[in-house]
This record gives structure tokens, C-alpha cells and sequence, in this order.
């Protein structure tokens, strides 16, 4: 895609994010897309890592969670003002999360998603057990200052500045990662993910470029767990929790993990779906369940994956089905 | 006081050498990490319980594993089967989903209610060893870990059957090329793993208490000690699970605070030292 084409659908999707907002005819169904353009950004994080080295995280929720307490430890102790705060708290965690991928990126395949699954645990458990600030299994809240970036806090908490934040948000970082994934960097990851020792032949150091594409995966899942508690004003450990990361995993698959929009389209299915279904199915899981199941067996490169089919045959006729990369 | 402690560190590692050696077997054949592991040994659980409350806990032990026997059968067939040139993450993913349906269908048909099974009439009594009064139960349970542990390497070792799950678990093109039905031994192999499931839950039933949320813990820690021991590694996986165990107990008595944490950072360093596991050759 040229630069010129990448400019046109960043204007069209911020333009279509605007259309939402002035045709969502309740706040109540505002705030579910809010919350489905959250998730959209946290499983991007967990998509890019799959994409870009072929790993597979469990412990996501880590960085989705830490970045909720991190900010509300900072604004507890009025260290520093909350727009510092959250440059402070993304770097901290990229740096954080750079210095665990150094270590962890090279224990292949599944030991990798269990190590993560560990790490993601233990600092679970450390929350639930940790008194005092954090405020243990209780959660703390976040009192986000009155103003932030000269806006009043009334002015950005109404539903629809919440949604228009989150969404600019997403196109941004989805702007950002598809724009860093064309340079070298985003070659020479591929390369490794690809076939590691061959990367190494040719003269690439394989572990650093890993553990780059690590922090930059959660730093994209931090801005999604900022902008989770700034839509709710709460941190507790079921943000951090296994079960958090399993699921925004099941929406990068469902969505289809070879495209960076995969993940979005995965998250914004999941929650709109699981919004219908709430009111109705007391035991909601069961149908995610048997839908991930349905568009692994049947679709393997997801919904994403679908569309693309279709819009080749449509295009070429059934003879010219390109395979995707 | 630390002597109790070792007794119920044995115990639990008992409880994970059953757990474990299902998923160990059922990745050293078919290379699936299970997911499903855990809500097989919560069916089997919930499944012994119902048996129980109709007739005894004897009949349950025996009823829930062969259930399971056939279900894990079954998913073998209908599930690994035909997903063996898949991805691994994805069929991994297919085991999460059957997670999450089979652990709203024990919702659907127990309820959110906790249960607890009685523990049978023949071994509610206690041991008195060295002054502590051992309950005859839990010296039971590790007596059937140490069971599971000792004849699955017996077959594995000793039967022809085992020759073949051997065979297969290291090249499963070449063993068929020699005439053996791969198929029918990863069946079998499937359905032998989640009957110890199933017999770990009704083991458990009596002493962890039965709730929707029972298979998750069990379900993480057993993960942990088939990656400690080296994935597909039976006796990698028997060693960590008495180390956790063991571990588990020493922490409760001296290091109370972060005694939770000790798995995975065991498991953290063993990982860092040698990706692979500790019996582990392959990844």
C-alpha cells in the first residue's frame, strides 16, 4: 500500500469513527463500542506479537493491567502530573517488557506462551495479595486530575469523547505499527520469525529485534489498559488475570492474526456479540467456545482471513485463490 | 508442623503426577497442549460426585475415569484427529474452547454451587506416624499417584502397546510406514489421558473442593510441571510434580508470603536454564 492510500484510509477511518458516534443512537451502546474499541487495541497488541514473531502470549493481561496500576499508584502519590504520568508509565513498561523479552524470547514455541502464562500469574497473585496501595483483590480506583491535556475531566469522560479518544487512538496505533512493520525492522523481524537460524547465517542478531517487537506488543496493550481506566476509573487484578489474556488471544485468532486489522475485527465481534448475548445466556462462554472452535476449523486465518478469500474469487474467479502470506 | 506440610506437599504432588501424566502423554503423541485437560478432570470430578451421591465413592473411582475414557476417545477421533496438520496454536485454541463450553456445561447441569465428596467410610480414619495423625484418605491419594507413576513407565517400558506409543510419540510417519494403526494408538493413548483426568478429579473431589472454577488452578499448575519436566516427558514431568508439590509445602512454613509465586518462579529459572525442560530433548 502506498503512503499516499495509507493517508486516505486513515482520514476515512477517523471519518467513519465520527460517523459512529452521530448515528449510535444511546450512550448505553456507546460505551459497548468504547469498551469493544479498548479490547480492539489490547488484542492488537497480542496480534503484532503473534504476527511479527510467531509467539504466542498468555500473560498479556500483564501489561493491560499494570498500566491501570501503575497510573493509579502515580496519581495516588501525586508524583507527577497525569500526562507525565502516562509517558512514564507506556516507557516504563516498554523498558520493562524489553529487558523480560530479552530473557524470554528465546525459549521456543509453546514454553514461551506457559513463561508468560507464569510471569502474567505471578504478578496476578501478587496483586490480589498486596496491601495497602493497590488496595489487594479489592482493586483500587484511578482518580484521573480535573484536567488532562487542558481538557476538563466532564468534558473528556462523556461517552462519546470516550469513544472518539479510543478510536482515534486505535487508528493511530494500528497507523504506527503498520508504518514501523515497513521498514527494516519489520523485515528483518520476519525473517527471524520465519527461520531463526537462517536469520542468524546471514548476519542478524535475533534476540534483540524479538524482544523489540515484545515491548512494542505491550506497550500497544498498555495504551489499551490507560485508556480501560480511564473509561472506568478502576483498576483490580481481573485485569491482570490468565483468563483476560486467553480471551483477547481467541479474538486475534478469530479475527484472523496475518493482518493487523485481524485482531481489531476479532475484538469488536467478541464484545459486540458478547454485549447481545449477555442479556440473554447466563452461561455466556460456552457460545465463544463453540464459535472459536467453528472459525479455527473452518476459516484458519479468521474472519479477516474470509473476507480475503472472498474478495479474490470475487475478483479473480475461484481459479486464482491467492494463498495468504 | 513442617512435617505435615511435606505430607500435604506429597499429597498434592500425587494429585499433579495423575494430572500431569495425561497431558504429557497426550502431548508426547498428538503434540496438543490440552486446554480441555482441566474441565476433563472437573467433568470427572462432577461426574464422580453424582455417581457417589447414588452409591458409593467406590463405584464413582471406577465409573468417571471410563467415562472420560470414551470422551477422550472420542476427541481424539472427532477432535485431534482431524486437526493433525494444523497449526499447534490453533489446535491448541480448538482445547481452550472446549474449556470454555465444557465448563458451562457442568454450570448448565450442577449449578454454581460448591460441593464436596465424602471421603469413604473405608479410609476415614487416621494414621498416627512419628506423632502426627496422618488422615488414611491422603496416604491413599499418593499411593495412587505413585501407582499411576509406577505403571504407566511399566507399560510404556514393559508392553508392546507401550513399544508402539513410544514409537509413535518420536516419529508417528515412520511407525505407521512399520505397520503399527497410529491412529488407533493415539485413541487409546488420548482416552488412557483423560481417564487419569478423570481420576484425578474424583481423587480430588474428597479433598479440593468441587466448584466451577476447580479446574483452572490444577489446570495451570499441571501445565507448569509438564513444562518444568520437559513437554512430552513422563519422568520429567513425575520429578517436577513432587518438586511443586514439595516446594509448595516448604514455602507455606517458611516463606508464607509469596508460597503462590514459588511454582513460576521455579518454573521461570528452570525455563531460562534449560529451555526445554528438565528431561526435555525436544521443544
Amino acid at each position: 500500500m502506498t503512503l499516499s492510500r495509507m493517508g486516505l484510509w486513515t482520514l476515512l477511518a477517523i471519518a467513519f469513527g465520527f460517523g459512529i458516534v452521530n448515528l449510535t443512537p444511546s450512550t448505553a451502546l456507546l460505551s459497548v463500542f468504547t469498551q469493544a474499541v479498548v479490547f480492539a487495541i489490547f488484542a492488537l497488541g497480542v496480534g503484532v506479537l503473534l504476527r511479527q514473531n510467531g509467539l504466542v502470549s498468555f500473560g498479556h493481561a500483564l501489561f493491560f493491567g499494570a498500566a491501570g496500576y501503575g497510573m493509579g499508584v502515580i496519581l495516588a502519590l501525586e508524583a507527577m502530573p497525569a500526562e507525565a504520568a502516562i509517558a512514564v508509565v507506556l516507557l516504563g513498561i516498554g523498558a520493562a517488557a524489553f529487558l523480560i523479552g530479552l530473557v524470554i524470547v528465546r525459549v521456543p514455541g509453546i514454553a514461551f506462551g506457559m513463561l508468560t502464562l507464569a510471569i502474567g500469574q505471578m504478578v496476578y497473585l501478587l496483586a490480589t495479595r498486596a496491601r495497602g496501595l493497590t488496595g489487594g483483590s479489592d482493586g483500587m480506583s484511578v482518580n484521573w486530575p480535573a484536567t488532562l491535556f487542558g481538557f476538563s475531566q466532564s468534558a473528556l469522560l462523556k461517552p462519546s469523547t470516550l469513544f472518539l479518544i479510543a478510536w482515534v487512538l486505535m487508528v493511530v496505533v494500528t497507523l504506527a505499527l503498520t508504518l514501523i512493520l515497513r521498514t527494516r525492522f519489520g523485515s528483518i523481524t520476519e525473517a527471524i520469525r520465519d527461520n531463526e537460524e537462517r536469520a542468524r547465517f546471514i548476519g542478524i542478531t535475533t534476540t534483540v529485534p524479538r524482544a523489540a517487537v515484545f515491548a512494542l506488543s505491550a506497550m500497544v496493550t498498555a495504551v489499551a489498559g490507560l485508556l480501560s481506566t480511564l473509561n472506568s476509573g478502576f483498576v483490580s487484578p481481573e485485569n491482570l488475570h490468565w483468563s483476560l489474556s486467553g480471551i483477547t488471544l481467541v479474538m486475534v485468532v478469530v479475527g484472523g492474526s496475518k493482518r493487523l486489522v485481524g485482531p481489531l475485527v476479532g475484538a469488536m465481534v467478541y464484545v459486540i456479540f458478547k454485549d447481545l448475548l449477555g442479556e440473554h445466556a447466563t452461561y455466556s462462554m460456552a457460545p465463544f467456545g463453540a464459535a472459536l472452535i467453528a472459525v479455527i476449523v473452518f476459516s484458519p486465518h479468521g474472519i479477516v482471513g474470509l473476507f480475503e478469500q472472498l474478495r479474490n474469487r470475487l475478483r479473480h474467479g475461484p481459479a486464482a485463490e491467492r494463498k495468504l502470506p | 508442623m513442617l512435617t505435615i506440610n511435606l505430607f500435604n506437599g506429597l499429597v498434592y504432588g500425587a494429585l499433579l503426577i495423575i494430572m500431569s501424566s495425561g497431558l504429557a502423554l497426550i502431548y508426547g503423541l498428538r503434540r496438543v497442549v490440552n486446554f480441555a485437560h482441566g474441565a476433563l478432570y472437573m467433568l470427572g470430578a462432577y461426574i464422580g460426585y453424582s455417581v457417589a451421591t447414588h452409591s458409593n465413592f467406590w463405584v464413582a473411582l471406577l465409573v468417571a475415569p471410563l467415562v472420560m475414557a470414551v470422551v477422550g476417545a472420542l476427541l481424539d477421533r472427532y477432535g485431534f484427529r482431524l486437526l493433525q496438520d494444523r497449526e499447534p496454536l490453533n489446535v491448541m485454541l480448538v482445547t481452550f474452547g472446549l474449556l470454555l463450553i465444557l465448563e458451562d456445561l457442568v454450570v448448565a447441569i450442577w449449578g454454581k454451587a460448591n460441593y464436596s465428596l465424602f471421603t469413604p467410610e473405608l479410609l476415614n480414619f487416621s494414621i498416627n506416624l512419628a506423632g502426627h495423625d496422618l488422615p488414611a484418605y491422603r496416604i491413599g491419594v499418593i499411593a495412587v499417584g505413585a501407582a499411576v507413576a509406577v505403571g504407566l513407565t511399566l507399560w510404556l517400558r514393559l508392553s508392546r502397546m507401550g513399544l508402539f506409543v513410544r514409537a509413535a510419540s518420536t516419529d508417528p510417519i515412520t511407525t505407521s510406514m512399520q505397520g503399527v494403526n497410529t491412529d488407533r494408538i493415539s485413541a487409546a493413548v488420548v482416552g488412557l489421558g483423560s481417564a487419569l483426568a478423570g481420576l484425578a478429579g474424583v481423587v480430588a473431589g474428597p479433598f479440593l473442593s468441587l466448584s466451577p472454577h476447580m479446574s483452572s488452578d490444577v489446570l495451570i499448575d499441571s501445565f507448569v510441571v509438564v513444562v518444568i519436566g520437559g513437554l512430552g516427558s513422563l519422568a520429567g514431568a513425575f520429578i517436577a510434580a513432587l518438586l511443586l508439590g514439595m516446594m509448595q509445602a516448604i514455602g507455606a512454613v517458611y516463606l508464607p508470603e509469596v508460597s503462590v509465586l514459588l511454582p513460576f518462579v521455579f518454573m521461570i529459572a528452570i525455563l531460562i536454564w534449560k529451555p526445554s525442560g528438565l528431561a526435555g530433548s525436544r521443544t
